[in-house]
C-alpha cells in the first residue's frame, strides 16, 4: 500500500503534461497502461484515449547485440516494414535504371549505388515517423514514457529508465504489446559477436559488402533481395525450405527468380562457426547436409534471419500468472486478446498463433480498446488477411495455400486455376518473366468459392489488396471470371484464369 | 538572464548565416510571414501562433538558440520555388522546427502549447 501512495506522489511531479481526462475508476492511476509502443501498442492507446480513457504507453528499446537502438514506433517503423520497403524500392530502381536504356534513356555505364545516401534518407524518414508518433500521442493525450515496463501485480506496472530509475503505475487494465526481436543462433560459436540481424541492417553506416544471409524466412529473402539489388555480393544459406508456412510452389518461384537475378543460394546447409580473420572479414564454416562435406568462405557481413523471439522474458509474466506457450514463449491469448489474468490482455506479435503483421496488430489494438471502453463487442477477424513478400520478384497472397486447401478439403474437392503471364513492361526491357505466375485455389463443387489467391509479379501488394476485399465478400470463381480486367495490367490476369492444374494443359498466357 | 539566445532574421540568406555562425548548437527556428510597419503579419495563422510559441519559450533548453525568421511577403511565400520551400522543405507558415532533426510543428500544430513545450523540453 505504501508503494501505491508513494507512486501517486511521484507521478504528480512528472504529470505536468497530463491533461485532466475522465478517470473512470478513480482508484488507479490509469484506466489503461499499454506496454509496447509499436504498431499495436500505439493504435490501442490512441484509440482508448480518444474514447475517453486515461492511458499511458510505455516504450523502450533494448539495444541490439551490436548496439543499435531506435525511437518510438516499434519494429515496423524502425527495423521492419518501413525501412525494408524503402530499401526494396532502392533495389527495384536499380533494375529500372537498367531497363530504362531499352526504353531509350541514355544512361552511362556503370550505374553504381551509394549506401550512405540511401541509408541516410531512409533513417531520416524513420526519424520523422518517430517524431510523428510522438506528436500524435501528445495530441491525443496519451501519456508516453520511455521506460522498460514489467508487471509487478495484476494492476501495477513498473517502469525502468535507461539509467535505472524506477517508477510505478497502477492501471485498471494492462495490455502487453511488446512484440518480438530477431533470434541469434547462440549455439553457433561467433554468431553473436560477429553477426548482425535485421535490427542492425537498416542502421548500418556503411554497405554490408559481401554478405551471408542465414535463414529463408521472408526477412532473410527480402534482405538478401535488396542487398543483391543494390550490388552487394549476397548468399542465402537455407537449412531446409524457404518461406515456411507459405505456399511452397510460390516460394519456389520466388527463390528461382532470386537465383536467376544474382543471389547465390546454399541449400541444405547449416552454419557451424563464425571466426573473425585478421583482415576483419568473417570466416564462416558450414556443413552441407546434402554432400556431408564441410565448407568455408569469408564474408564482410553475416546476417542472421533465423526467426524472431517474443519479448516476454523481462516482463514478469510468471510472477503475475500470465500463461505463456512453453515452446514459443508467446503469450497464450483468447479470441478477445485476453490472457490467463482477467484484466491483462496481449496482442500483436506477442500473441500465440497470431500473424506477425502490422495491420492485424493495429486493427486488433483498436478493437480491443473499443471493447475495454465498453463501446463494442466486436472481435478481431484474423482470417483472409492478405500479405506480400517484398522479394525482388514480389509475392502476394490471401487465403489458403494450395497445401492448406488440400489438407482441409481434400484434393478432389479443390480446383486450382493457374497461369504463367508476362508483364507488358518486361517485353521491351527484355526481362525474363518465367516466374511471373498466378494461382486461384477454389472449391471444386457448388459455387466454387475462392479459398486462396496467389500472385508473383510486379506490385504484388497493390495487385492483391482489392482481391482481399473480394475474398472477404465470399467471392466465387464466377465472380472472378465475370469481372472485366483492366488492360494492360498484370492484375487483369487474375480475372482471366481458365486452365486448371488438373487438366495438365500448358498454363502460359499467349497474347491478348 | 536568459538560458537561450534569440536571433531575429529576415529572409533565407540571413537565416542560413545565423545557422552557420552557430554550428554545434541546438537551434530552434520559428518561421513566420513578414510583419508590416504596424507589426501585423499577412499570415493569420502566424499571428495566432506567435504568442503561444512565445508563451513556452522559457522552456527552451539552456544554451540553445531561438531563431525568429520572417520569410518574406505573401507573394514570395506563395511561389513554390522559394528557398524555404525548396531547400528547407517547409510546407507552410508558421513552422517551428529543431534544426537538423525531423522535429517540427506545422501550422495548426503551433497553436498547441503542449506540443510546443514538448519540442522544447524533450530530446
Amino acid at each position: 500500500m505504501a508503494a501505491f501512495f508513494k507512486s501517486r506522489h511521484r507521478w504528480k511531479r512528472t504529470s505536468c503534461f497530463t491533461i485532466l481526462t475522465r478517470n473512470l475508476t478513480g482508484k488507479y492511476d490509469y484506466d489503461l497502461v499499454v506496454i509496447g509502443g509499436g504498431s499495436g501498442g500505439l493504435a490501442c492507446s490512441k484509440e482508448a484515449a480518444q474514447l475517453g480513457q486515461k492511458v499511458a504507453v510505455l516504450d523502450y528499446v533494448e539495444p541490439s547485440a551490436k548496439g543499435t537502438r531506435w525511437g518510438l514506433g516499434g519494429t515496423c517503423v524502425n527495423v521492419g516494414c518501413i525501412p525494408k520497403k524503402l530499401m526494396h524500392q532502392a533495389a527495384l530502381l536499380g533494375t529500372a535504371v537498367k531497363d530504362a536504356r531499352k526504353y531509350g534513356w541514355k544512361i552511362k555505364d556503370p550505374v553504381s549505388h551509394d549506401w550512405e545516401t540511401m541509408a541516410e534518407a531512409v533513417q531520416n524518414h524513420v526519424r520523422s515517423l518517430n517524431w510523428g508518433h510522438r506528436v500524435q500521442l501528445q495530441d491525443k493525450k496519451v501519456k508516453y514514457l520511455n521506460v522498460k515496463g514489467s508487471l509487478l501485480d495484476e494492476h501495477t506496472v513498473r517502469g525502468m529508465t535507461k539509467s535505472g530509475k524506477e517508477s510505478f503505475l497502477t492501471a485498471k487494465n494492462i495490455v502487453i504489446a511488446t512484440g518480438g526481436r530477431p533470434k541469434y543462433p547462440t549455439h553457433i560459436p561467433g554468431a553473436m559477436e560477429h553477426g548482425i540481424t535485421s535490427d542492425d541492417i537498416f542502421w548500418l553506416k556503411e554497405a554490408p559488402g559481401k554478405t551471408l544471409v542465414v535463414g529463408a524466412s521472408y526477412v532473410a529473402l527480402e534482405c538478401a533481395g535488396f542487398l543483391t539489388g543494390i550490388g552487394q555480393d549476397t548468399k542465402v544459406m537455407v537449412r531446409s525450405i524457404a518461406l515456411r508456412g507459405f505456399d511452397q510452389q510460390m516460394a519456389g518461384l520466388v527463390t528461382d527468380h532470386m537465383q536467376a537475378y544474382g543471389t547465390r543460394f546454399a541449400w541444405g546447409c547449416v552454419p557451424q562457426r563464425v571466426d573473425k580473420l585478421p583482415s576483419g572479414a568473417l570466416q564462416v564454416t558450414w556443413a552441407d547436409t546434402r554432400t556431408g562435406k564441410e565448407e568455408t568462405d569469408s564474408f564482410d557481413s553475416v546476417l542472421w534471419a533465423v526467426g524472431r523471439a517474443p519479448e516476454t522474458k523481462a516482463l514478469g509474466l510468471d510472477k503475475v500468472g500470465v500463461e505463456v506457450n512453453r515452446e514459443t514463449g508467446k503469450i497464450v491469448v483468447g479470441a478477445d486478446e485476453s490472457t490467463s489474468v482477467s484484466n491483462i490482455y496481449a496482442f500483436g506479435d506477442i500473441g500465440e498463433g497470431r500473424p506477425e503483421l502490422t495491420p492485424t496488430a493495429v486493427k486488433a489494438g483498436r478493437l480491443l480498446a473499443r471493447r475495454l471502453a465498453g463501446q463494442s463487442t466486436q472481435l478481431m477477424d484474423y482470417d483472409n488477411v492478405a500479405t506480400t513478400v517484398f522479394t525482388p520478384l514480389e509475392y502476394s497472397c490471401v487465403g489458403l495455400s494450395e497445401e492448406e486447401a488440400v489438407g482441409r478439403h481434400g484434393q478432389d474437392a479443390i480446383e486450382v486455376y493457374h497461369a504463367f503471364y508476362k508483364p507488358l513492361e518486361f517485353t521491351v526491357a527484355e526481362r525474363d518473366a518465367s516466374q511471373c505466375y498466378i494461382k486461384v485455389v477454389c472449391e471444386r463443387g457448388g459455387e466454387q468459392r475462392i479459398l486462396g489467391l496467389h500472385y508473383t509479379g510486379p506490385n504484388a501488394g497493390e495487385v492483391m489488396q482489392g482481391f482481399s476485399l473480394a475474398l472477404r465478400c465470399g467471392a466465387t470463381l464466377s465472380h472472378l471470371k465475370e469481372t472485366v480486367g483492366i488492360h494492360p495490367t498484370c492484375a487483369e490476369e487474375l480475372t482471366k484464369v481458365s486452365i486448371t492444374k488438373r487438366s495438365g494443359l500448358d498454363a502460359t498466357v499467349t497474347g491478348c | 538572464m536568459s538560458l537561450y539566445e534569440e536571433v531575429k532574421v529576415h529572409g533565407y540568406a540571413e537565416f542560413c548565416k545565423a545557422v552557420s555562425d552557430r554550428k554545434g548548437k541546438d537551434i530552434f527556428a520559428y518561421f513566420s510571414g513578414d510583419k508590416d510597419a504596424d507589426g501585423n503579419s499577412w499570415c493569420p495563422d502566424c499571428v495566432k501562433a506567435e504568442p503561444i510559441v512565445r508563451g513556452e519559450i522559457s522552456h527552451l533548453p539552456e544554451g540553445s538558440v531561438f531563431i525568429y525568421c520572417q520569410v518574406g511577403q505573401r507573394d514570395y511565400w506563395k511561389n513554390p520555388n522559394n528557398d524555404f520551400k525548396k531547400t528547407l522543405k517547409l510546407s507552410g507558415v508558421p513552422t517551428l522546427l529543431r534544426y537538423g532533426t525531423p522535429q517540427k510543428l506545422v501550422e495548426e500544430e503551433c497553436f498547441k502549447a503542449n506540443l510546443v513545450r514538448m519540442m522544447f523540453t524533450e530530446d
